[in-house]
């Protein structure tokens, strides 16, 4: 019966997703050569990256089960395609922790398998811009003041005009 | 008056001259008749008249009459002749007078038009200057609305400007101000606000797909 897995947090990127993958591809292949080169045949495993970690402790995989691996690869797979991309620009470049956090929210509210690839915009000041397939969301200060031009014109003008 | 006097002198003369002379031939008539009357006795008579006449109005006699004529009619003509003298001067007095007053009169009436045409020439440069004025403070408040105008639209265009372009200098100071300082991690709760408000349009949009 197949299980429903989950992106760890720390995976964010579809590069990140490429990167497990690859990484998953290259766990498959050395097992296969363990496997048709017998027993006594030394064959290095290789060191699984920190990713890979939280991907098989948040989803209970062990990889030394051909049935595990083939799973997680489909999920991978079916990730890579189907997942949604939000792009989102900061002023700054965003911290892992910070990445974590946001990462987090979004699979909790927007989709459990959102992947989110980041932009540098310094002249938004603080907030993001945020692009999915077909829309544009300006969260940015920038844009804030631009909305509430109204009410600073309202506290400005009486100043500019007695000047 | 004095043409007059002289007049009257002479015809006073030629008067006494007349009567002298019609006096003469009376008393010649007046011998001839008694000679008709008195004959020889007339006659006697007419030589003593003669003798008479030629004794009374002899030669000195005549003389004498004569420079007495000629001395009254020196004294009446030297008489006339200051007469007139003081006619002449009186005359001239008078004349002076009135010509002194005709002068005085038409250099006043002339130094009255020329006052009035130097009140006119006034009025009118007074009236020029006035139009002048006039037309300077029109053209100076047509110049004050238009520069007033100039300045209002000037100041309008700058507050449109400074308004359009309002959230991007404010947007710019806060950075130049507070950008170093403000860190993403401390606007996570503002950006997970603003994904909240926004989570709906997101989840449609992502499921509506590409």
């Amino acid at each position: 019966m197949a299980r429903n897995l989950e992106l760890p947090v720390a995976v964010v990127t579809p590069v990140d997703l490429g990167r497990l993958l690859r990484e998953l591809h290259l766990i498959d292949e050395t097992l296969l050569q363990m496997q048709l080169r017998g027993a006594g045949a030394e064959v290095k495993m290789p060191k699984t990256s920190h990713l890979m970690d939280q991907m098989i402790t948040a989803n209970t995989l062990n990889l030394l089960h051909k049935a595990d691996r083939q799973e997680l690869q489909e999920f991978l797979r079916s990730v890579r395609e189907h997942a949604p991309v939000l792009h989102m620009s900061f002023s700054a470049d965003p911290s892992v922790s910070f990445m974590e956090k946001l990462t987090s929210w979004l699979r909790r509210e927007i989709d459990p398998v959102v992947l989110v690839t980041v932009g540098l915009q310094p002249n938004i000041g603080a907030g993001c811009v945020l692009r999915t397939t077909n829309k544009h969301f300006d969260l940015s200060l920038r844009e804030d003041f631009a909305k509430h031009r109204d009410l600073l014109t309202a506290k400005l003008k009486p100043e500019v005009t007695t000047a | 008056m004095t043409i007059w006097w002289l007049a009257l002198i002479l015809g006073v003369l030629g008067s006494a001259g007349i009567g002298f002379i019609w006096l003469i031939v009376r008393i010649g008539r007046i011998s001839g008749g008694a000679k008709k009357q008195a004959g020889n006795q007339i006659e006697s008579l007419e030589k003593a008249a003669d003798e008479d006449v030629e004794h009374v109005f002899n030669t000195e006699f005549r003389e004498e009459l004569r420079n007495r004529g000629r001395l009254h009619f020196e004294k009446i003509i030297g008489e006339n002749a200051m007469f007139l003298q003081q006619d002449l001067r009186l005359t001239t007095s008078q004349l002076n007078e009135y010509m002194k007053t005709e002068i005085t009169h038409k250099l006043t009436e002339e130094f009255d038009k020329y006052e009035q045409s130097i009140m006119d020439a006034k009025q009118l440069a007074i009236e020029s200057i006035q139009k002048t004025n006039t037309a300077i403070d029109e053209q100076r408040q047509v110049l004050s609305d238009q520069v007033r105008q100039e300045i209002t639209n000037e100041k309008q265009q700058l507050l449109k400007h400074f308004e359009n372009n309002m959230a991007d200098i404010v947007n710019h100071y806060v950075l130049a101000a507070v950008g170093n300082q403000i860190d993403l991690n401390d606007q996570l709760e503002y950006i997970l606000a603003d994904l909240e408000a926004n989570k709906k349009a997101i989840i449609e949009d992502i499921q509506s797909g590409a």
